[in-house]
């Protein structure tokens, strides 16, 4: 047993245990956001360590140590970093209970990073759920009316979510009796698709898969509990868990699919074909509905729908296209990075607007560009980037998914998430509009703290750096999709 | 390809209508006469057998017992974990001493947070 090459999740792992310490000993509760800064920093600085130790398998093959789960383990640091120094304010608002915000934070990252580099059935599910009980408890740390509800539907749902894939990977052991999922991959090649299709159970446990990893990127149909978490849930826990939750959720689908399910061929495109049909669904109806929203943090719950349906995009391409070109996997991750940037990056803004205003109805935003032209500008550069207009990350992270998508011949599936980013930018703009072009209800300033504004000045700068220089960032993607088979 | 779905179909069928017949062959037999009814309050006791029953079944518990049974999954949870590292102890040697002492310091944090926050005080 190697432990140098787990000292990321280790370093995370003491981090939490010596906030839930801290908490208890001292009275300054304002050390504990400094503790846990530290020790994402030096959780970094491991990472970086290991960059000479990539692609080789830890623990029996459990783990893989490779350029994707590097990628993956730098994205979920630095959105915990963001997310922990966005709460500095916020967490006054949790009264005796900042150290265990903290400290589940970390907790649930470091499930995040075990799930990007996770090579085995049992221990994704193992990761998985350090993950979401973390992001349970926190969901429901405001200890109102609204943040319980949203807990207890996330826990149930979520329950329900992790029993489904948990059928679904019975039954791909069952058929494979294998675990781990390079020798779950070799045992379906050695008994061909024509031996598979005379047994349906395989078939059916990767539709559980899709399923039960469904719920976690909020595809359609397992979206149920995404709008009321969304509105109810605390703002950072809400930034937090759109962006992280969706990111692990799509690296273990990457990963998993990619490795486990990618030959023979006709299975890879059976599970293709069901990712572009509930890209279709999660486009359509996440668009669809989040025209009616007039709270904004359901409205960004329905474009995180929308958003996962042009993720699943990728995914269909990656089902389709031959598995050794890169594109389908590095434009997927190319888009996490910019969802990742623009997503925060209204979120921050929506905590610092709503710490004044106290209201997250869209018609209370009327003046903001007045009120606070800074917060409001960066709002709106988020909330374009979220259409995919030109000169921000989203236009260019689209760009790459629909033209890997159009490569390998799915034109139709491109018109319609065209079709669809004309219509969400309906709802995005009509914030902008509200901001910059209604009367405000009163002239008095928006303050923010430092930061907040820090925090927001990244994101922001990020999102128009990756629009107008992508190259940087693309090299890195395609460098990171190379993802370890064994 | 339509015959390996085919199977999934068919599953859902037989599902369905499975538990439509389990639910509905009580109220047919019922319906037909052949279930005779009779009721007493011997037959509608919520047990046929065995003691009588006492009082209603909403019986009040003491909220304070939901600490002690949180603490006591912990510590049940170690036990299941510490049993077969012990029954292997020469062969893990000295690496799975470290690894349960980890594991053992994890949980042992828990109960001092659990202390300090007072979970452990009756009041």
């Amino acid at each position: 047993m190697d432990f140098t090459l787990l000292t990321p999740e280790l370093t995370l792992l003491v981090t939490a245990i010596a906030v839930i310490l801290l908490d208890l000993f001292i009275s300054r509760k304002g050390f504990l956001t400094v503790v846990s800064l530290l020790g994402l920093a030096i959780a970094t600085v491991f990472t970086f360590g290991l960059r000479d130790d990539l692609s080789q398998a830890a623990f029996s093959k459990m783990l893989a140590v490779d350029n994707f789960a590097f990628f993956f383990k730098l994205l979920f640091i630095g959105i915990a970093a963001m997310v922990i120094i966005a709460s500095t304010d916020y967490v006054s608002k949790f009264k005796n209970f900042r150290g265990e915000y903290h400290a589940l934070i970390l907790i649930a990252t470091l499930g995040m990073m075990l799930m990007a580099a996770t090579t085995e059935l049992i221990t994704v599910y193992v990761s998985l759920e350090v993950a979401s009980i973390s992001l349970y408890a926190l969901s429901g740390f405001l200890k109102d009316g609204k943040s319980s509800e949203s807990a207890v539907k996330y826990m149930i749902l979520g329950a329900v979510s992790s029993a489904v894939l948990l059928y679904g990977m019975a039954l791909v052991f069952g058929v494979t009796g294998k675990t781990q999922i390079g020798e779950i991959a070799a045992s379906i090649q050695l008994s061909g698709y024509s031996n598979l299709l005379d047994n349906p159970a395989l078939i059916m446990g990767i539709v559980l898969l899709v399923a039960g990893f469904g719920f976690k990127i909020a595809a359609i149909p397992f979206q149920m509990w995404v709008p009321d978490v969304y509105e109810g849930a605390p703002t950072p826990v809400v930034g937090f868990l759109s962006v992280g939750s969706k990111a692990a959720g799509f690296a273990i689908i990457v990963r998993l699919f990619f490795t486990a399910f990618e030959f023979p061929e006709s299975l890879s495109l059976d599970w293709g074909a069901i990712y572009a049909v509930l890209a279709i669904a999660g486009m359509i109806i996440g668009n669809a509905s989040a025209i009616a929203q007039s709270n904004i943090k359901r409205l960004l719950g329905y474009s995180s729908i929308a958003q996962a349906g042009y993720l699943l995009v990728g995914l269909a391409t990656l089902g389709i296209a031959p598995a050794n070109e890169v594109i389908g996997r590095s434009s997927i991750l190319f888009f996490l990075i910019s969802y990742a940037l623009a997503n925060l990056g209204a979120f921050v803004a929506i905590i610092a607007i709503s710490n004044k205003i106290e209201s997250d109805e869209i018609k209370d935003y009327a003046g903001i560009g007045k009120r606070a032209p800074v917060l409001a500008l960066c709002l709106t550069v988020c909330l374009i980037s979220l259409i995919g207009m030109l000169p921000t990350a989203g236009f260019m992270a689209k760009f790459y998914i629909f033209n890997g998508a159009v490569q390998n011949g799915l034109l139709w599936l491109v018109i319609i998430a065209v079709l669809n980013s004309v219509i969400s930018a309906f709802y995005y703009l009509r914030v902008v509009k509200a901001m910059w072009f209604n009367e405000p209800a009163s002239l008095e300033k928006v303050p923010s703290s430092g930061a907040l504004r820090f925090s927001l000045l990244i994101t922001t700068l990020g999102v128009l750096f990756m629009g107008i220089v992508p190259n940087l960032l693309l090299t890195f993607a395609e460098w990171a999709a190379r993802i370890l088979r064994f | 390809m339509l015959e390996t779905y085919g199977f999934v179909g068919l599953f859902i069928i037989v599902t369905l209508g499975f538990a439509a017949i389990m639910i509905l062959l009580p109220v047919a037999l019922r319906f037909l006469k052949v279930v005779p009814h009779h009721p007493t309050s011997v037959k509608n006791a919520t047990f046929e057998c065995g003691m009588e029953t006492i009082g209603k079944t909403w019986v009040q518990f003491n909220f304070r017992y939901y600490f002690y049974a949180l603490l006591f999954v912990a510590l049940d949870v170690l036990v299941v974990f510490i049993y077969p590292w012990a029954t292997q102890i020469r062969q893990l040697g000295y690496s799975g001493l470290f690894v349960i002492a980890a594991f053992m310091g994890i949980v042992l944090v828990g109960y001092l947070y659990a202390w300090k926050k007072g979970a452990l005080e009756w009041n």
